[in-house]
This record gives C-alpha cells, sequence and structure tokens, in this order.
C-alpha cells in the first residue's frame, strides 16, 4: 500500500474556478496550521483525565518509516493515523467507517498499543498507557482485546477450540486451574457454541462459528473494551446478521465498550452510539450515531451515505459522485485531504488545512465550507 | 471408528477408497465425452423462447470428492433476456459461482463437471461451409467472413470448440481484478491479446487502437498512459475498469460479472456501477451479475434469481422479488441485512447454516432453518410454483395441492 506508485487519473479535473481573489502560501499556511496544533496538543496535554471515560484518545498520530538515510534518519513517512481525538464511556460503542488505505485498522490497533503511536496519549480507564512497557501492558492487555476480521486465519490451525480458549485464561490467571473447563465451556454457551465443539479444531467449523470462536477467545479474559476490526466483512448477510446480534447481546451482558471498524455504514450504523468518519488517516467527522446520520456535516460523508446501493429497487437514491480513488496515503494532498474528491472544493480547500472543530454539541468535523455558514 | 466420529461425518479409508473409485469411472466418462471430437451439428440447437440469449435448463454441476459427490448446481434453470440484466444472488457455497463457470466452461476438471443439463446460447458467429470452414464476406461488408446467428448448447460444446463462444460471445468479470491480471506482463499487452484471439487477421496496430477504445469506453482518463502500465500500477477501481475493458474487447453478447464489485470500497463500487448500467446500454448486450449484496441487485437487475444451496428457490423481475418476497429465505435475506434507514434494536436473524453440500436432504433444504414450516415441508422437495407470469417460488407454503396442515 505505502509506496504503490498509482498514476495520476480522472481526479486531476480540477472544477473551473473563478480567478482566485486570494493568493494561498502553501508553505505559511502549513506553518501557521502545524503551530497551531502544537499549541493545542500542548493545551490538552494539561487537561486532567476524564474520570468517567474508559478510554480516551488524544492527538494519535501513527507514522511509518517509508524512507530511511544510512544514519537511519527517517525521509519519509506515511502518516497512518494523524491527529486522531476522542472519548469513549463504558458501555459505548465507536463505529469507526472510511474506504480501505484511511487509517482505521492501524488506529485500532494503536489504541491496544500493537503499533506503538508515535505522538498522542492514550488514557485507559484513568491511566496514561502511551509509555508503558510490555511488563507493564501485559496487565492491561487483560482489559482490552482485538476480534480480527478474518475468521479462517486468526485461528491456530493445530490446537483444539478448547485449547484456543483456554490458553488466555490460563496465561492471565482468570480462574483457578481446576475450573478453567468449566469456565471454557460456559463461555462456549455464551457465544453460542455447543460444548461438544470443545474437541474440535478450527477447520471443522464454517465462517461464522470460527468468528464465534474468535469472539469467546476475546471475551475469555473479561476486557472491558474490545476492538472489533471488521468482524463481519467476511460473512455471508444472514450469518453477519446472527454475529451482529451475538455482539451486541455481549455487550449488554458483560457491560462492554467496543470500537467497531468496518467499511459498510449500515452495519456500523446499527450498532454503534458514536460514529467516527476517517479518511487517509485523519477524522472527517465525529459525533453521535443520530447527528451523523440526520445532519451529515462533511462532504465524505454524505457522499458515503449516498454510495450505499439501496436494496429497494424503486428507491432510486440521489447519488454525489465521487470522483477517483483515495490518494496515496504516503503522498497525500495539501490543504483539505479530501479537496482532490470533494464536489465542492474551493480554492482555499487546496492550500489550508481546516481545524477539526466541535460545530454542534458533541458533533465534530474538519470542513471549510462550515466555516463559511 | 467411534460413534462420535461417524456422527461428525468422518470416512474411513476404505469408504473414501470405494467412493474414489465409483467417482473415477463417471469422471473418466464426463472428461472423454469434453475432449471429444464432435460435429458442429452435435452442438446446434433450438432456443425455446426466440427473445432470449441464454436459456440455462435443469442444469447439474457436480464436484466429485473423495468425501462424495458435491452437488454444487442441483437443477437449475432460468433464463436471460436479451438486453436484459439478471442478478444471481445467494450466500457463498450456494452454487451461484459455479453456475456461471458452467457457462464459461471454466470448471476445474476433472472433479469439476456438467453432469447434465443443457445451457443454451445464441451466438452470432461464422457461417461455416461444408468443410468446417468459414465463408468470405462478399467486398464491402463489415466483417472478413459471413454471419449468422446460431443457437449453441455450450454444455454440450467439446473444449476445442469453446473459443467460438468464450471471452468472444461471452466474456467475464472477476471477482478480485488483482488476482485476475497478470502482473508481469502490461495492461496493453493484456488487451491486446484478446484482439489478437478473437479477431482473424488483426494487426499490432489494429489491436492497440482497439484496446485504447475499450480504455476510453470505461472511464480511463489516460488511455496512452494506461496502457504501458502494469497491473500493480493502477488502483483497485482502475483495475476493475481494465477487467471490463477486456470483457469488452471481443463484442461479447453476454457479460458475466461475478461479484464485481465485492473487493472495492463503497465509493468506488458506485462508480463500477454507473459504468456498468451505462455499458450495457451502449453496447446492446445482456449482463449476468452474480452477486451476495442485495442492494446492488435491486440497483442494477431486471430479473432476479435467488439461490440456496445449488437450486433456485425463487425467481422474478425485481420489483416482485424486493416488493413480494415469498420463499421465507428470500424474506429473511431481506430483513436480516441492515439499512440506513432501519431504527430496529435487534436484527432479524436466519438460525442455523447451509447444510452439508455432500449429504443433502431430500426434503427441502431450507426446512430446519424455516419458521414457517408446514406438513408437507417433510415429505419431498417442493416443485416450481408459479405465483405470477414472471416470479416462481420453490416452497410448499404456496403449492395448494399439499397438505398445509
Amino acid at each position: 500500500m505505502a509506496d504503490e506508485k498509482t498514476l495520476p487519473e480522472e481526479e486531476q479535473v480540477a472544477t473551473p474556478d473563478a480567478a482566485p481573489s486570494v493568493v494561498y502560501d502553501d508553505a505559511a499556511e502549513e506553518a501557521k496550521f502545524m503551530a497551531a496544533r502544537k499549541a493545542q496538543i500542548e493545551e490538552d496535554r494539561q487537561k486532567p483525565f476524564d474520570p468517567n471515560a474508559i478510554l480516551e484518545v488524544r492527538h494519535l498520530r501513527k507514522c511509518f518509516p517509508l524512507k530511511k538515510t544510512m544514519t537511519g534518519k527517517v525521509t519519509q513517512e506515511l502518516i497512518a493515523v494523524d491527529d486522531v481525538s476522542f472519548k469513549l464511556m463504558p458501555g459505548e460503542t465507536l463505529g469507526i467507517v472510511g474506504e480501505s488505505g484511511c487509517g482505521k485498522t492501524t488506529m485500532g490497533r494503536a489504541i491496544l498499543k500493537l503499533h506503538q503511536p508515535t505522538s498522542g496519549q492514550i488514557i485507559f480507564d484513568g491511566k496514561d498507557i502511551t509509555d508503558y512497557k510490555s511488563a507493564q501492558m501485559r496487565e492491561i492487555r487483560k482489559q482490552m482485546q482485538i476480534i480480527f476480521q478474518d475468521p479462517y486465519s486468526s485461528l491456530p490451525p493445530r490446537s483444539t477450540v478448547g485449547g484456543i480458549l483456554s490458553e488466555p485464561v490460563e496465561v492471565h490467571n482468570i480462574v483457578p486451574k481446576a475450573q478453567v473447563k468449566d469456565y471454557v465451556l460456559e463461555l462456549m454457551d455464551k457465544c453460542g457454541l455447543r460444548d461438544y465443539y470443545y474437541e474440535r479444531y478450527p477447520h471443522e467449523f464454517s465462517g461464522g462459528q470460527r468468528q464465534r470462536i474468535c469472539i469467546a477467545r476475546a471475551l475469555s479474559v473479561n476486557p472491558k473494551l474490545v476492538v472489533c476490526d471488521e468482524p463481519v466483512s467476511a460473512l455471508d448477510v444472514s450469518i453477519q446478521a446472527q454475529i451482529i446480534n451475538l455482539l451486541k447481546k455481549l455487550q449488554q451482558d458483560m457491560n462492554l465498550t467496543y470500537i467497531f471498524i468496518s467499511h459498510d455504514l449500515s452495519v456500523v450504523k446499527f450498532i454503534s452510539d458514536k460514529i467516527g468518519v476517517m479518511y487517509l488517516g485523519a477524522m472527517m467527522e465525529y459525533g453521535n450515531k443520530k447527528d451523523i446520520f440526520e445532519n451529515p456535516l462533511h462532504p465524505y460523508t454524505k457522499a458515503l451515505f449516498s454510495a450505499i446501493p439501496h436494496p429497494d429497487p424503486s428507491v432510486k437514491m440521489q447519488r454525489i459522485a465521487l470522483q477517483g480513488d483515495i490518494p496515496s496515503p504516503a503522498n497525500p494532498p495539501k490543504g483539505c485531504r479530501f479537496h482532490t474528491r470533494c464536489p465542492y472544493a474551493k480554492e482555499i480547500c487546496k492550500h489550508v488545512t481546516p481545524n477539526y472543530k466541535e460545530y454542534e454539541e458533541g458533533h465534530f468535523a474538519a470542513c471549510h465550507l462550515l466555516d463559511e455558514e | 471408528m467411534s460413534k462420535e466420529k461417524k456422527a461428525r461425518g468422518y470416512l474411513s479409508g476404505r469408504e473414501i477408497r470405494a467412493i474414489t473409485k465409483a467417482n473415477k469411472k463417471v469422471m473418466k466418462r464426463l472428461e472423454a465425452q469434453k475432449y471429444r471430437k464432435a460435429e458442429e451439428s452435435e452442438f446446434l440447437t433450438e432456443m425455446k423462447d426466440p427473445g432470449n440469449i441464454l436459456e440455462i435448463d435443469n442444469l447439474h454441476t457436480y464436484f466429485f470428492t473423495e468425501q462424495g459427490v458435491v452437488k454444487a448446481v442441483n437443477g437449475v434453470s432460468f433464463n436471460i433476456p436479451k438486453n436484459a440484466t439478471v442478478g444471481i444472488v445467494g450466500e457463498s457455497g450456494c452454487g451461484k459461482s459455479v453456475t456461471s463457470m458452467s457457462v464459461m466452461r471454466l470448471l476445474q476438471g476433472p472433479q469439476g463437471q456438467i453432469y447434465s443439463g443443457s445451457i443454451r446460447f445464441k451466438a452470432y458467429d461464422y457461417k461455416l461451409d461444408e468443410k468446417g470452414k468459414p465463408v468470405p464476406a462478399p467486398a464491402g461488408s463489415a466483417t472478413p467472413y459471413e454471419m449468422e446467428e446460431k443457437v449453441y448448447d455450450i454444455a454440450q460444446m467439446p473444449m476445442r470448440e469453446i473459443h467460438r463462444i468464450r471471452g468472444k460471445q461471452i466474456a467475464m468479470i472477476f471477482q478480485e481484478p488483482m488476482t485476475s491480471l497478470n502482473p508481469v506482463f502490461t495492461i496493453g499487452q493484456q488487451l491486446d491479446e484478446v484482439t489478437f484471439i478473437h479477431t482473424p487477421g488483426a494487426t499490432k496496430e489494429d489491436a492497440k487502437a482497439r484496446s485504447i477504445e475499450m480504455l476510453n469506453l470505461v472511464g480511463i482518463a489516460m488511455p496512452e498512459r494506461v496502457y504501458g502500465a502494469f497491473p500493480h500500477e493502477l488502483s483497485g477501481g482502475m483495475r476493475q475498469r481494465v477487467m471490463i475493458a477486456m470483457a469488452l474487447a471481443a463484442d461479447p453478447r453476454l457479460i458475466i460479472a461475478d461479484e464485481p464489485t465485492t473487493a472495492l470500497d463503497v465509493t468506488i463500487q458506485a462508480q463500477i456501477l454507473d459504468l456498468l448500467r451505462n455499458l450495457k446500454d451502449k453496447i446492446d448486450g445482456s449482463i449476468l451479475l452474480i452477486t451476495h449484496d442485495l442492494g446492488v441487485i435491486a440497483e442494477m437487475a431486471d430479473y432476479v434469481v435467488v439461490m440456496y444451496a445449488g437450486k433456485v428457490i425463487e425467481q422474478g423481475t425485481v420489483e416482485e422479488i424486493f416488493h413480494n418476497p415469498m420463499h421465507p429465505y428470500t424474506i429473511g435475506l431481506q430483513k436480516s441485512k441492515p439499512t440506513l434507514q432501519s431504527n430496529d434494536d435487534t436484527l432479524f436473524n436466519i438460525p442455523g447454516n447451509v447444510p452439508n453440500p455432500i449429504n443433502m436432504p431430500d426434503y427441502c433444504y431450507f426446512k430446519e432453518r424455516c419458521d414457517k414450516c408446514v406438513k408437507a415441508c417433510s415429505g419431498e422437495y417442493p416443485c416450481m410454483v408459479q405465483v405470477s407470469p414472471t416470479h416462481f417460488v420453490a416452497c410448499h407454503l404456496y403449492d395448494k395441492e399439499v397438505d398445509h396442515g
């Protein structure tokens, strides 16, 4: 994905603009924006942690080096996650949507510290875990878990379901050794797995059953936070509904907090309380489900909604057609990242990065068009 | 062998050897049939309805595995009218892709075989003389040879004749554009190949002109540059456009699109669907669209075929299937898809899984997952009931002659 050379294509067709009245100095605008952001980060760093929130993410940034000099100095980097901030209360579900390559998976993994964040703060349960060493993380890992997308490759083929599910229980000393089997069987029952599956191997199961095993494995250590990374994308519609209902039921029973990553907006709408829309590593819009769906602010969110085919032949959607593809994240466009595909792009969008601001109560967005109104 | 293992469907070595032996016999016969030398008259036939371009009639496609015979397509019949888009919808493993592979004769032999049934296709092909050579056209006509309409039975065609149809009359767009394009050849080389194979006497310049024309048609902005590019230089959406260009290069009458947008993002999916819809009118052909996404079907198709476990369980026009679904599976499938408009708390879900394809029951395959079972459902498999001139459903609920107790 990183240094894939993409050919310039249709997106380059610029919208016919009137002669620009203001001439923008790209470098100066960039410097101004970075200075303002730096000040904001410093200011936020001083703020106390929210005692009610289970997870607070402040200005999270994750870069991957693309090119290095002989001395190891990074000359070019890919900014996978750029300045993402949000807060989650216990029992809530945050849905993250975006196209492939927008950094949603990297963000999920950075929160679990499976990738060490480049900068920013992750505050989990009142503790700043950003700089925790792996030994310290071990205790935290009990409380945060992940469910992966592909249930076929995320289960070890040579252990039985019983082995897969007992291992985390034994490692983290969740229950005394003698009770492990009973504990696992109870867990399997909760996740809709029959008890005689205990001796079976992953290859004997269908995709939906395997995803249930993955869910059971994630829940075996009684976590507080579960990152679900596209858990239903590889499944059929009827199985998808079973898994989503299971996730919802478990959330109520165990008071779980989910970060639900998906590219399918309709699934995200179904399960989430809050929704974040990402594009090229940055959060474009964030807010409560109701606000996002009833009053989307950002043109990208609107375009995403209109792109979903509606399963009713008599409904003809008014489609906002996006031209071209998502640009390479190794070389994101200047100014607003979305301006190359935005149907409403103005001159300012090409030069000045829009600020991520709160426009309504709890509803954030980053777009110049909103400032004008 | 323990009772438990038996119950789980394990086979002993002896049983597997017996199955393999029986399979070998059938596979040998079918392979010989596939690679035989045959006169054209052997696979020429007539269409039932001249308005159709493809008629699939009671098609059975089996896979002979050492665990037993998998009846991937088990008696499928449907028609594709001229200039229409027919959508096949179903879950994975329901046989929708195998149906399309059977039409293209791309099944992996010797295990995968068309066991019986017929696939009638109305082709526009060269007129042949007694020796089997194409008849040159009189001077001044558009094509170098005389053309005529013929109806082929694809299921009966020997493999050496299949090139008359495959890639030329029927083209296919595959799901994964990255794995379907060859990474070591440029887009231009791969596109030109289509013209070289299907147009006799085409020169390099002809082929290039045709390829660039096709790239233009599918909306690629800089066709000259893409012509010289390798597949890895293109994005997913562009690769899928190239695949579509390749399918169109030989002027096909029927395009089979096997999950053309599953691997793409929603915004790119919207672009590709728009493109396909516009192209259908431009090229004057039909589309067979295979997908598991009901939204895509609703938007694209004129007729819908719903498949479940290798059988067609319901078919009709798109309005009939979406506004008046009759089979419990179709109803469940539509209810279990979350939409942007719905505001329910729990999703409807169809319990259970698709039955094991090796040991299919005698009764309705959907009985175990169905919430509307009647007495007759334990009896034999329901036959197709006609509800309206275009709407058919295979369910005992709508069969007036059976016991509904």
